[in-house]
């Protein structure tokens, strides 16, 4: 296998950009699907009447997290078929782990004093929950929503096999026609979307968590 | 003020109850101090009164009504809190800390602000130094001051104090105690406070409630407690020096033979003086200090009597002497 240059370069500047955003519509969908799903139920969670059971759903989610995506969409495949579809639910589902895991632990790891406190101060459960133990999870909250969307970047490229498209159509292209500058001007795309993402939630995080606790 | 009637507490997968019969009051402007050794139960008392626990059984009312039957977060607002952990917000400046209740009380942010200004003035910090530092920038001791003034901040008559003074080294300690000894002249709050330490209970408490295994073994004035203590238990937990305590409890003028009439003379005496308030520990002090058995009694600076060894021998003896 030869490496050709103007192949490379084509690929790199015509050929990719053109799947971009459709990568990125794999990643910011998800994502956005797995917050909406895993901040509550990560904050219903660690709520007293539930909390006895926190344990368990942490071992699921963890669990959940041991099974490959592929596999994922290979259990999804017989009811939704092949597509756009699946390809965002297996990574809803994949994206909700490390985002409802970290959620729970952040919320859990509030210490025990600051929170009997600002109770005997006389803040309701809710005001609790709103002053002091959210704003404290900040940092871990946004640490489990980094993890998760670079996890995502790379795992929509898998997406490709089951005809959701992005990136992973020039990934995979360059693997069945024997072309290794389709799968390097892939990778590359790849490579600079989770940078560039995981800084953008960087720079996000850095302007909601006050200096002190960061 | 506050009074509880038999509350009885057990935790859920405990065999025996952590709290059992305890009744007590508390009157106005009174340090009540629960003292025992840990889990003993004093912190679970403590903490039925603002209820961050529920009693199993019995009653507590503050000023005649059920807190049972009180909304938890408003009674909890009328109820200073403090614990050994502070629990500062570490999220908020020293500031936003102490306003916390006031912020829940929806005062106007003048007032909020004027009185969180007073009260960092009258813990002894500075406002302007330390306002807008973050916790983890303050000493524990500066912290601790901090917890205190957070839960004075909307003048709560009463105040919950589970060993307040308990994670600062002896020296800040005893001066935290003193300051706050002090600042208790003037506020007249009535306060529940729980500690381990029984010279701690004896220098704060107005009255003494000694738990042991979830029950109340003894209740009475610190001199009381020390004079007649009711059991072996009672006996241990005021230790070996139990009578030095004892004449630290008692002051000078009431162990003293008055003069009929004052001497012309301070003969015998040699300027071997303590003042008649101050305790009988500070005139032994003084006997040792001048190798006297005997030293001069003042009210003011008139000679009103004199204290002599043998005559606090004789006291010691009377109330101590066999124990139970």
């Amino acid at each position: 296998m030869n490496f050709d240059m103007d192949i490379f370069m084509d690929a790199l500047w015509r050929l990719s950009p053109g799947y971009l955003t459709e990568h990125l519509q794999l990643v910011i969908i998800p994502m956005a699907i797995a917050i909406l799903i895993s901040l509550p139920a990560g904050i219903i969670i660690t709520r007293p009447g539930y909390r006895r059971h926190s344990g368990r759903v942490m071992a699921f989610f963890n669990a959940g997290q041991t099974i490959p995506p592929l596999a994922v969409i290979a259990i999804f495949f017989p009811f939704l078929g092949l597509g756009y579809g699946p390809a965002i639910l297996a990574l809803t589902i994949y994206a909700l782990l490390p985002i409802a895991r970290n959620t729970i632990a952040a919320i859990h790891s509030v210490p025990e004093d600051v929170k009997e406190a600002a109770m005997g101060m006389g803040m309701t459960p809710r005001e609790v929950l709103f002053s002091v133990e959210l704003p404290l999870s900040v940092p871990a909250i946004m640490t489990g929503i980094k993890t998760s969307a670079v996890l995502t970047v790379s795992t929509a490229v898998l997406a490709a096999l089951v005809g959701g498209k992005g990136m992973g159509a020039v990934i995979f292209s360059g693997i069945n026609f024997f072309r290794p500058e389709l799968i390097l001007a892939g990778t590359i795309y790849i490579g600079i979307m989770a940078i560039v993402i995981e800084r953008m939630i960087s720079v996000i995080e850095w302007m909601i968590v006050p200096a002190h606790i960061r | 003020m506050i009074r509880v009637d038999n509350i009885k507490k057990t935790f859920p997968g405990a065999n025996s109850p952590a709290v059992d019969q305890v009744t007590f009051n508390v009157n106005e402007g009174n340090i009540c101090v629960f003292v025992g050794p840990s889990g003993c139960g004093k912190t679970t008392i403590l903490r039925m009164i603002n209820r961050l626990i529920e009693p199993d059984q019995g009653d507590i009312f503050i000023n005649g009504k059920d807190v049972l039957e009180m909304n938890p977060a408003t009674l909890r607002r009328t109820i200073g809190y403090v614990i050994q952990q502070i629990g500062l917000l570490p999220h908020r400046t020293i500031e936003a800390n102490v306003a916390l209740v006031p912020g829940l009380l929806k005062w106007p942010r003048d007032k909020t602000r004027q009185r969180v200004l007073e009260l960092l003035e009258m813990v002894g910090l500075r406002p302007g130094e330390v306002g807008h530092k973050y916790p983890h920038q303050l000493s524990g001791g500066q912290m601790q001051r901090v917890g205190v003034a957070r839960a004075l901040a909307a003048d709560p008559p009463i105040m919950l104090m589970d060993e307040p003074f308990g994670a600062v080294d002896p020296i800040v300690r005893i001066r935290l105690q003193d300051e706050f000894l002090r600042l208790q002249q003037t506020f007249k709050k009535t306060i529940c406070f729980v500690t381990h330490d029984i010279n701690e209970a004896i220098k704060m408490g107005d009255y003494l409630v000694i738990v042991n295994q979830g029950r109340i073994v003894q209740m009475g004035t610190p001199i009381e407690v020390l004079t007649s203590p009711a059991d072996d238990f009672v006996l241990r937990l005021l230790g070996d020096d139990r009578g030095v305590k004892i004449l630290d409890l008692t002051r000078s003028g009431s162990l003293m033979e008055s003069f009929q009439a004052p001497p012309k003379t301070s003969a015998g005496i040699n300027g071997c003086i303590v003042q008649a308030i101050q305790p009988v520990k500070i005139a032994l002090e003084m006997m040792m200090k001048n190798n006297s058995d005997q030293v001069g009694v003042c009210s003011g600076d008139k000679i009103v009597g004199i204290l002599t060894w043998n005559s606090i021998k004789a006291h010691i003896n009377r109330v101590s002497g066999d124990g139970p």
